[in-house]
């Protein structure tokens, strides 16, 4: 399917063996990184005490991400909000690019999500060995086990802890590309079933899209929330 | 009516507010987010038992045997996984 093609737009540039030419999806990344710069840059020059529409809407953003982040890992969380104010608000609008007509969806290709949970499972685990040590690996085992169990009881353990980034980047790309593949389907029976028979399927496609907006908006939402329950695991150990 | 007094009742139903609202969102929208991600975990963790095996008999040379055993064990894992979540929910 064409929209989910990666092309390069402009010159190749090699380093080493390692292609890095720019391409549509470094071009929407960067597009929506300049999209969230501008309108938090717009929202927060001007502070007045009834705010604008852009400043109304950095704010909302802003206390949901903190309320969020103070509800799922608690008030030590705090220094980490940064990023994932910025994580949440970059995964939002490479979704939201993507359901522009003509886009390209950054976050329905793997390779995207996986780096970014990859990221977020190699910081955790180093926040979790800096502030507990070598006790992080108390982790691995839950309390009250029988000795002959334990380990199995730990491989499993490692085991759903190497699952997480799996997990985490799998539920994005595959929300993403399924919405955007289903619609492309629905969109082909509109064309093959002409003008008599069409408008069923366009009706569908028409909800569908109100459905991938709600989509593209959550799945961003718990990535974010999934990232602030892991880094609770890490930063309150408890077992 | 004096001032002080105003503020203190305005207070109180601010805390109020705050309180209804936090019990309200922590609730359904943490549970979202627990929903989604039970349903991926069980699928991750047969992945990730599946290629560590895999890498395990590349290294000792025991071809099916290890892939056998780590897939189920994944399988365990995933299931361990839900488990944990669905515990966590009903707290």
């Amino acid at each position: 399917m064409y929209q989910f093609n990666v092309h390069r737009i402009g010159p190749e540039i090699k380093l080493g063996d390692i292609d890095i030419s720019f391409t549509n999806a470094s071009l929407f990344m960067v597009i929506s990184s300049v999209a969230i710069l501008i309108i938090f840059n717009l929202g927060s020059k001007k502070n007045s005490l009834v705010p604008s529409k852009i400043q109304l809407l950095a704010e909302l953003s802003y206390s949901f991400v903190s309320k969020m982040i103070s509800d799922t890992a608690g008030s030590k969380a705090k220094p980490y909000f940064a990023f994932i104010f910025s994580l949440f608000m970059f995964v939002l609008f490479c979704n939201m690019f993507g359901m522009i007509p003509y886009s390209f969806t950054v976050t329905s290709h793997i390779i995207v999500t996986f780096v970014l949970a990859a990221f977020i499972f190699i910081g955790v685990t180093v926040i979790g060995f800096i502030k507990h040590g070598f006790g992080y690996l108390k982790l691995f085992v839950p309390s009250g086990v029988p000795m002959i169990l334990l380990p199995l009881i730990v491989v499993i353990e490692i085991i759903s802890y190497l699952s997480r980034p799996i997990s985490l980047s799998v539920r994005l790309f595959a929300n993403m590309m399924a919405g955007h593949t289903m619609m492309k389907v629905f969109g082909g029976f509109v064309v093959s079933l002409g003008i008599i028979g069409g408008w069923l399927p366009l009706s569908f496609s028409v909800a569908l899209t109100g459905l991938e907006i709600l989509v593209a908006f959550l799945q961003a939402y718990v990535f974010a929330i999934l990232t602030c329950i892991y880094l609770n695991d890490a930063l309150n150990l408890h077992h | 009516m004096p001032k002080d007094t105003i503020k203190t009742r305005l207070e109180i139903a601010k805390k109020k507010y705050d309180k209804k609202n936090l019990e309200k969102n922590s609730q359904s929208s943490s549970k979202l987010g627990l929903a989604f991600k039970m349903s991926t975990e069980l699928v991750a963790a047969v992945l990730v038992g599946t290629i560590i095996g895999f890498i395990l008999d590349n290294w000792f040379g025991t071809k099916p045997w290890l892939i056998l055993i780590f897939f189920f064990v994944g399988v365990v894992a995933g299931i361990v996984n839900v488990i944990k979540t669905a515990k966590n929910m009903q707290k």
